[in-house]
């Protein structure tokens, strides 16, 4: 079926279809669809990916019958369970959640650093059926822990998500993905962090292998604002994280990391972006992958420099280390810099485990798949040790042990 | 930027282009515009041999299927490429002359413009010149020397004529005709350009050296050069250019294919000083090249130097296929951008056979409103075990309407091979400045010496006979800018 039909077929499920101003923009959405015809050659958010799955789907979604939790258990601590990408609407005088809007949707719609054809965004604005917005307000400082379930088998989920930390808040986020059964989530995070405000995110991907993710992010940081994101993919079924970060006020940071760990037939595909518009703000771009068997990775690093966008500092690292012969990294560190006072730099290494290493660690009597596991430690050693929430650095580590007792 | 900067940018944008005269020659032209009649007036005018007509023809026809390469981060007005002259020879050129008296002395007062008299570089230099005026190969020297040693250096039309087998064997090898728009239009058209032979174990003596230059206005040149490398032997080949000022957009797109068996090596030097436009974008030559080098043997090595200076547009990516076991590829390039110049340039290394290494350097500067970016492509096979690279990319900011773009795809298949690649873009350290201006060089001068030390890693890559005018040629780009 194609995508037009599925849409019409459907349209009654998806929010915000009887507004005109986004049906025009869905109609515009579905004219770069024909147009475009997946053209895998000139479009790398494609590369290496079974389009058939993604574009000939069966579109299910079945609303919620229990709806989800908002728990308060400490002060300033909230843990929100989202169901098929609902949750139910709380408020109090820290936190507001509620149900996302048309006007979050038109005011996504205008952004312009996503690509045109960035089908997977496109796809989640047309077919979009679930989200909700979390408004942190002023000057609080808030943890949220939240678990993203999908109730049923063969759903999709085209979920948006609206975060927003007004002044001078501090939100620590953390969000889970663990799902077993042989469903998509397309999911979209709009953030918006406002003056002096501050964002940890943290994203624990560890789905099962016919779980398909597909995680996208927009950041928008003013004056003064941070934002940190750490994504970890143990997962074993496709995941594609493709995170853009605005830095559009001074002063303004943003920090995006990530750590995947591959194995068997998986593929996953990253991308980072960051854009400094304004002057003195500061960036960070940090992918390791660990990739294993046959499968493939792919990650697009990107910084963008402004004219106006003096005493930039934007830095990029990616790292990737192959265990297989059959495994594959393909990287794309890119620099587009129009102003003259910057420090950007950005750094990529593929390669084997260092046999210098292993030969040392064997010479003093370690078995050599024992070496190789205390290298791959290691290796993402400084990641994980820059945690400071200890619940989350326990987790990762339960993980990580997981995916390397499968390492031969 | 200070206001020092500022005046000496000022200063040197009223600068005009060193080389820019014109020689008038009468030329001799087919019509203009691009079909098949063009590329038979062509074929006849070179008295080719059937197959080679064919052979254009079938180019053409893959080229009339396809569109020209929009990846390049370039913007430029659409090519209409039946306002072209495809052809164009200086009158009288049918029956070459025989030695330097016979050549038109206007020719040669051109090249004793840009330094390089034919004369004293027959005696002094000791190099053999193929020198390409518009299209047809004016003079060569030193010929029986290398036919001593049983190396071929001609023009590539002659080697049509007199070494059919190896140009039927070799030609379109590397760069097949159909690889993309403008390989297939440079099969179809191409007039002249060099074909080098180095038969086996013979190392050539000198270094060969052509000067092309583009002249008579409106024409496209579309060179082909093609050196083979026999087992085991070794070459140096430079090429240089330099064009005179012209308002309109000159189309160049050459083709350039490098073979090297086992255990030989050829080293590739270029120094580009095409008419770059003026202060306000206007003119300027449009290069497109495609070179590509085939290390096809064992132990077989290619190395690319270049110096950019030159052009409107450049387009340009000497790659290199590292095929053959224990094979090297090096790429070493310095992109000088000023004005509304505007350079996307780079290199591609395919690692196929096993142990392959490659080294790319690269060093992009822009000033004035111009946009560098460097393209660089390294892949590794699944077979290319133990395969190894190291790319570095520098590029320097000097002022803030410039672009500096740093574009790499790196892709690995193999899990013993080893990849590694850095770049950084910065502006001109100021405590370097503060520290030369101290002991009492004037500005220009010290931005001079750091750019120069900037590039200095890709400038003592070039032959002798090179760097000497490779230095003057980043010295006079950034003449009156910024040292």
């Amino acid at each position: 079926m194609n995508i037009q039909d599925n849409y019409q077929k459907n349209r009654k499920n998806i929010f915000f279809s009887e507004n005109k101003d986004i049906e025009t923009h869905r109609e515009n959405l579905i004219n770069i669809f024909e147009n475009d015809r997946f053209d895998k050659k000139n479009n790398e958010s494609l590369k290496n990916i079974n389009l058939k799955n993604f574009i000939d789907f069966k579109y299910k979604y079945l609303i919620p019958e229990e709806t989800s939790v908002i728990n308060n258990n400490h002060e300033n601590s909230y843990s929100i369970v989202s169901v098929n990408g609902q949750c139910s609407t709380f408020k109090d005088d820290k936190i507001e959640i509620t149900k996302i809007l048309d006007e979050d949707y038109n005011d996504f719609s205008k952004n312009n650093i996503i690509e045109k054809n960035d089908h997977f965004v496109n796809l989640n604005s047309l077919f979009l059926n679930s989200g909700f917005k979390i408004v942190i307000k002023r000057n609080n400082n808030i943890k949220i822990k939240i678990s993203n379930i999908v109730t049923d088998d063969d759903l999709t989920i085209f979920q948006k998500n609206n975060i927003i930390c007004q002044e001078g808040s501090s939100l620590s986020l953390i969000e889970e993905y663990e799902n077993k059964n042989n469903s998509t989530s397309n999911i979209l995070n709009v953030i918006k962090l406002e003056k002096h405000s501050q964002l940890n995110h943290f994203l624990i991907q560890d789905n099962s292998s016919n779980h398909n993710l597909i995680i996208t992010s927009h950041s928008s940081c003013k004056k003064d604002s941070t934002y940190t994101q750490k994504v970890y993919n143990f997962s074993e079924g496709y995941v594609r994280n493709f995170h853009y970060s605005e830095l559009i006020e001074t002063n303004s940071e943003a920090n995006l990391q990530g750590i995947f760990f591959l194995k068997d037939n998986n593929t996953s595909n990253n991308k980072t972006f960051v854009k400094h518009s304004a002057e003195d703000c500061k960036s960070n771009q940090v992918y390791k992958g660990i990739l294993n068997d046959r499968s493939k990775a792919t990650y697009f690093s990107n910084t963008h420099v402004d004219q106006v966008a003096q005493k930039t500092e934007g830095y990029q690292l990616s790292k990737g280390i192959l265990l297989s012969d059959n495994a594959s990294y393909f990287s794309k560190p890119e620099l587009k810099i129009y102003a003259d006072d910057v420090k950007c730099s950005h750094g990529s290494t593929i390669g084997p485990i260092d046999e210098n290493a292993i030969f040392y660690l064997r010479s003093r009597g370690m078995s050599k798949i024992a070496a190789t596991k205390i290298l791959i430690s290691s290796f993402i050693n400084e990641e994980l040790s820059s945690i400071d929430n200890e619940q989350m650095s326990e987790i990762i580590q339960k993980k990580l042990v997981r995916y390397l007792s499968k390492v031969k | 930027m200070n206001s020092e900067t500022l005046d000496t940018l000022s200063t040197y944008s009223k600068n005009k282009y060193k080389y820019g005269f014109i020689t008038d020659i009468d030329n001799e032209k087919p019509k203009k515009g691009l079909n098949e009649n063009t590329i038979k007036f062509i074929s006849l005018k070179k008295n080719e041999p059937e197959w080679m007509l064919d052979w254009r023809l079938k180019a053409f026809s893959k080229w009339k299927k396809m569109k020209e390469p929009k990846w390049a981060n370039l913007s430029f007005p659409e090519i209409d490429y039946q306002d072209i002259y495809y052809y164009s020879a200086p009158k009288g050129f049918e029956k070459k002359p025989k030695d330097l008296s016979e050549v038109d002395p206007k020719l040669i007062e051109t090249y004793n413009k840009l330094g390089i008299p034919l004369e004293e570089q027959k005696v002094l230099a000791g190099v053999a010149v193929d020198v390409v005026f518009d299209s047809v190969s004016v003079a060569t020297t030193y010929k029986g020397e290398l036919e001593k040693l049983g190396i071929i250096f001609c023009s590539i039309g002659e080697a049509i004529q007199k070494h059919p087998d190896l140009i039927k064997k070799y030609l379109g090898s590397v760069i097949p005709p159909g690889d993309h728009s403008f390989s297939a239009l440079n099969s179809a058209v191409f007039t002249d350009g060099s074909f080098v032979y180095i038969p086996e174990g013979v190392k050539c003596p000198m270094e060969l050296s052509t000067y092309f230059r583009i002249n008579a206005e409106n024409t496209g040149q579309f060179e082909r050069t093609l050196i083979i490398a026999d087992k085991g032997s070794y070459v140096s080949y430079l090429e240089g250019c330099t064009a005179p000022k012209r308002d309109d957009n000159q189309l160049h797109a050459a083709n350039v294919e490098l073979i090297a068996l086992e255990d030989a090596e050829i080293k590739y030097s270029t120094v580009q000083n095409w008419y770059p436009g003026d202060e306000d974008g206007k003119g300027g030559i449009y290069n497109f090249v495609t070179k590509r080098g085939l290390c096809a043997g064992k132990n077989s090595k290619i190395s690319w130097t270049q110096v950019e200076t030159g052009s409107a547009i450049t387009w340009k990516y000497p790659s290199c296929i590292l095929k053959g076991d224990n094979s090297i590829g090096e790429f070493y390039s310095v992109a000088i951008t000023n004005n509304f110049q505007q350079a996307d340039t780079g290199t591609k290394m395919t690692h196929i056979g096993k142990n392959t290494k490659s080294k790319i350097i690269s060093k992009g500067i822009s000033l004035g409103k111009s946009q560098n970016t460097y393209r660089g492509e390294v892949s590794f096979l699944r077979k290319a075990d133990k395969a190894r690279n190291y790319t570095q990319c520098d590029s320097l900011l000097v002022g803030n309407q410039c672009g500096a773009h740093t574009v790499p795809y790196i892709d690995s298949k193999n899990n013993t091979a080893v990849i590694e690649h850095e770049a950084s873009t910065s502006k001109i350290n100021e405590d370097q400045l503060y520290y030369c201006r101290q002991r009492g060089l004037s500005h220009e001068e010290a931005v001079s010496l750091i750019v120069n030390g900037f590039c200095k890693q890709v400038l003592q890559e070039l032959p002798m006979e090179f760097a000497v005018e490779a230095q003057k040629l980043v010295s006079i780009s950034l003449e009156g800018s910024v040292g």
